[in-house]
């Protein structure tokens, strides 16, 4: 389970740990678009060479990032294939029926591979410096505009967080579970389709009754303390817009405007 | 569900996310893998929570797989398909949305005429199963057909029936497989949240 996407936070104290995990999140997409706009070398090495700062400066192995591309990498591979084989214009090196590869697609494809590079780096310094809960946090003030249409912010980040800090809690349950059926005898990883539907009822009937006793002691424990709406509800950790984040801010900018301006 | 108890429809509703959370990471109860196909359970998921907690629940649910599918679809893709489709948020999250709805409608309009809640659960878990196959062809086709999309230059002309292909044979075995396993995790359920409201 240890290429999950949640639950990766490694602890520390670097400068993109320091960050506004509002500003973290907004930066993340920002850098994704402007992945897309970048359409030759040069963009995209400047676009590289941010990610090599982020990542230095994250102060987290690189060995950790290497392991969050490998369970990726074949898919990566087959994506890349597809749009060599699939995409048109340019000249014809080789056609076998529907498949051909130009000069185009090669250049296109390499491109493809790095742009996969660029989302899964940008995506794990994210995940790795950032806990869960600061991440519902962050959703929360970065949709609070939404509130004037009476959207129910607060709700939504409220269950967000309820749901990440119940996630390796069910995990460990459905492992549990998934033991105990071993125990007996049950055969999880082969056979015909109605045997593994017949696998997977008595797993997911105890998780979702584990769930079900969850939420209610939850409630319970909840109302105990005082629980009545989700909107009047104070913050233990208080995330504050820091000089950190305006100088990161700052830097992507120019390193957006650089990638539109070096564009083909 | 009654709405008499909002602290406790606020945590099923997160416990839900949580397992659909899981369920999109962790293989044997998130999809089931049968030789080249892979079947999601999710569906499956999405039906229970509409039938405990009612059809605006289940939409919720739905939503919820569909934006950590179209998240996951540029930051962590769980097949090649989805780098092509799911980026498009409406692929990857109205589709969703449409399970809750259409199968909390006809499970209230099963509900009035079949007594036996374990086939109106299952009809109306073939039916989101159903729904999510359909919209999300229908949505790849309308999308694609029209242009190419931008974001990966692939000549969608030759792309198109392998993708049909894939999504439609994955489609009706999920169907099956909703229809069956969904009654027999959701009547116990019920059953459960029955007894503890």
């Amino acid at each position: 389970m240890t290429n999950f996407l949640f639950g990766r936070y490694l602890p520390g104290n670097s400068w993109i740990h320091q960050m506004s995990p509002q500003s973290k999140l907004l930066l993340s997409f920002y850098f994704v678009i402007v992945i897309f706009f970048a359409n030759n070398l040069v963009s995209y090495g400047v676009l590289a060479l941010l990610i090599i700062v982020v990542i230095l400066l994250s102060g987290v192995s690189i060995t950790f990032f290497l392991k969050g591309i490998r369970p990726l990498i074949w898919l990566i591979i087959f994506t890349v294939g597809l749009q060599i084989l699939f995409s048109s214009g340019g000249t014809i090196l080789w056609q076998w029926g529907p498949f051909s590869i130009t000069n185009l697609s090669l250049i296109n494809g390499g491109f493809i591979f790095i742009r996969f590079l660029l989302i899964i780096m940008i995506s794990t310094v994210l995940t790795l410096t950032t806990t869960p809960l600061a991440i519902a946090d962050g959703v929360q003030t970065i949709l609070k505009p939404l509130k004037r249409v009476h959207f129910p912010v607060d709700t939504l980040a409220l269950m967000l967080s309820i749901a990440l800090r119940f996630v390796p809690t069910l995990m460990d349950e459905m492992e549990t579970i998934l033991n105990a059926q071993r125990s007996r005898g049950v055969d999880f990883g082969s056979g015909s389709l109605t045997h593994r539907v017949k696998a997977a009822v008595p797993l997911l009937v105890p998780l979702f009754t584990g769930a079900i006793n969850h939420a209610e002691n939850l409630s319970t424990a909840m109302e105990a303390r005082g629980f009545t709406d989700s909107e009047h509800r104070s913050k233990y950790r208080i995330y504050r817009w820091q000089l950190k984040d305006t100088l990161s801010w700052i830097v992507f900018l120019v390193a957006g405007g650089l990638v539109l301006y070096l564009r083909k | 569900m009654p709405k008499k108890n909002n602290t406790l429809r606020l945590n099923l509703l997160a416990m839900f996310i949580a397992i659909i959370i899981l369920q999109t990471s962790i293989p044997l109860i998130g999809y089931i893998p049968i030789g080249p196909l892979s079947i999601t359970i999710i569906p499956a998921t999405v039906v229970i929570a509409t039938v405990l907690l009612g059809t605006v629940d289940g939409a919720i649910i739905g939503g919820v797989w569909g934006v950590i599918t179209f998240i996951r679809a540029y930051i962590w893709p769980t097949s090649p398909l989805a780098t092509i489709v799911f980026v498009n948020p409406i692929v990857s999250v109205f589709p969703r949305i449409m399970i809750g709805l259409v199968a909390g409608w006809a499970y209230m309009a099963l509900q009035k005429r079949i007594k036996r809640q374990s086939l109106s659960v299952s009809i109306a878990a073939i039916l989101g199963s159903l729904t999510n196959t359909i919209l999300v062809l229908g949505l790849i086709y309308v999308f694609y057909k029209a242009k190419a999309p931008q974001l990966y230059q692939i000549n969608m002309e030759k792309l198109l029936p392998y993708l049909i292909g894939v999504v439609g044979t994955n489609g009706i075995p999920e169907a099956i497989f909703s229809g069956v396993v969904t009654p027999l995790i959701a009547v116990p359920l019920s059953r459960v949240i029955k007894r503890r409201t």
